[in-house]
């Protein structure tokens, strides 16, 4: 199984070691990046995330659960956002769940439209004591702005996670709380989305009473 | 979290692995190649990486096949089995390195595909996948902390700029590592894929061959088995 260590050893192409340099140095550029913009998002936005957090806990601890929703890597990420509370690194789970089924999605969006795929399901789930946790890199997803309307309309409390400057979200008055991962990389974004999602997570946890030291691993 | 000071590096030798598993995963790509994304313990990172490079994030970059396996529980390994054809790519998002991922991982050589293991924490023996992208820290955190998400979207970014230097995607024979082991000196993977009177039906190489399986105990559908010279010599362990 050596034979990755080595793939250009018969290789005609002389200039293949070459691209190989470019690209590692690439990909220590861009994980810098990620880790600088990391570092300062969770200072900027260290205020927001607290107060969300600390919101999100009011509605938990009155028994009420937590829906998540984005668009394609943002749907994952507000999937996996939903599995951290679910079943959480450590503690007790908190009720969550994404709003990604397929076929409900699939349903909604072909007899009615894609832009309501998500506030059409808060309108059969959510109560007024849910949270609706929305997360768009642009910040402008329709459908994501949609549910966060009738995620207002219903009570909810609505929090958002958006990049570039935040988008429609960041001035929208159906989002409550919302947290900006200002760079213009939809990928450095998502990378820096996950750990604001980790940071919230614990602080919810510390607001509903856990012990505050970091979480460690298995 | 793991604090980042001026000067460091972040990647370490991660950068170099990631430029090396990009290239042939492009060459796989250029060569027609699915990619198989599988997160047993994090199915959204599975499609996560899917979502990546069909649908690209920039404008103008093509679109590649790649396609996650979510739901199989138990059955990954036979979704993933019937799935894959010689020469495709699988990648496996786990920090844990359970029984099915070893499972997969094993029996990858026999299907004739090739494997990108992307985790964090302990690293892997050498050895346990054709790229081990690896990073420092928690291995649980990693999975939520875009520590994971990072490596597979520099993969994504990487695997595009290898696409501008379309003279450089021709696969490399060690690439594909298509060895006939009933020629070469060495043993070989093989799945059992049937069982006959101390004769065996293996998948290796992603290729089917009749073996003579005299030389071991009774063998099963699904065993891997040691080839040599058209022989099996042994039933590989998989208790660990």
């Amino acid at each position: 199984m050596t034979d990755f260590l080595y793939p250009f050893i018969e290789s005609e192409e002389r200039d293949a070691p070459a691209l190989l340099a470019d690209l590692a140095r690439s990909a220590e550029s861009k994980a810098r990046q990620s880790a600088e913009l990391r570092s300062v998002t969770l200072s900027t936005q260290a205020d927001v995330i607290a107060r969300a957090a600390d919101a999100m806990a009011t509605r938990f601890a009155a028994g009420g659960r937590l829906f998540t929703f984005g668009n394609g890597g943002s749907a994952t990420d507000a999937a996996g956002a939903a599995a951290l509370f679910m079943s959480p690194l450590e503690g007790h789970p908190l009720p969550a769940r994404s709003l990604a089924d397929e076929a409900v999605v699939t349903a909604l969006g072909n007899d009615v439209g894609f832009g309501i795929v998500f506030s059409r399901q808060l309108i059969a789930y959510g109560g007024e004591r849910d949270i609706a946790f929305g997360v768009s890199t642009s910040g402008s997803s329709e459908n994501v702005l949609a549910a966060f309307g009738e995620a207002r309309r219903r009570g909810l409390l609505t929090v958002g996670l958006a990049g570039f400057d935040g988008g429609q979200m960041a001035v929208s008055p159906d989002v409550d709380h919302c947290i900006v991962v200002a760079a213009d990389s939809v990928h450095r974004v998502q990378e820096v989305q996950a750990a604001v999602t980790l940071a919230l997570w614990e602080a919810v946890r510390r607001a509903l009473g856990a012990p505050s030291a970091p979480v460690t691993g298995r | 979290m793991t604090e980042h000071f001026e000067g460091d590096e972040v990647l370490g030798p991660l950068a170099a692995d990631l430029a090396t598993a990009s290239l042939a995963l492009a060459r796989r790509f250029a060569a027609g190649a699915t990619l198989w994304c599988w997160a047993p313990g994090a199915p959204q990172h599975a499609q996560h990486v899917a979502v990546e490079f069909v649908h690209p994030v920039i404008m103008g970059k093509r679109a590649l096949p790649a396609a996650a396996i979510t739901g199989a529980g138990d059955d990954a390994v036979d979704a993933l089995r019937s799935l894959v054809v010689p020469g495709d790519v699988i990648t496996v998002l786990d920090a844990d390195g359970d029984r099915r991922v070893n499972a997969v991982l094993r029996r990858a050589a026999s299907w004739g595909v090739s494997t990108i293991w992307i985790g964090a924490g302990e690293r892997p023996a050498a050895g346990a996948a054709s790229h081990v992208l690896w990073r420092d820290g928690d291995p649980a955190r990693a999975m939520y902390d875009g520590t994971v998400v990072l490596v597979y979207h520099l993969l994504w970014e990487l695997t595009h700029v290898c696409f501008e230097h379309p003279g450089l995607l021709q696969e490399q024979p060690d690439d594909a590592a298509e060895v006939c082991i009933t020629c070469a000196d060495e043993a070989g993977v093989a799945e059992v894929v049937d069982v006959g009177a101390g004769t065996a039906t293996v998948r290796t190489a992603g290729r089917m061959e009749h073996v003579d399986t005299s030389l071991v105990d009774t063998v099963a559908c699904g065993d891997l088995v040691l080839v040599h010279a058209g022989t099996a010599i042994s039933i590989v362990d998989e208790s660990r």
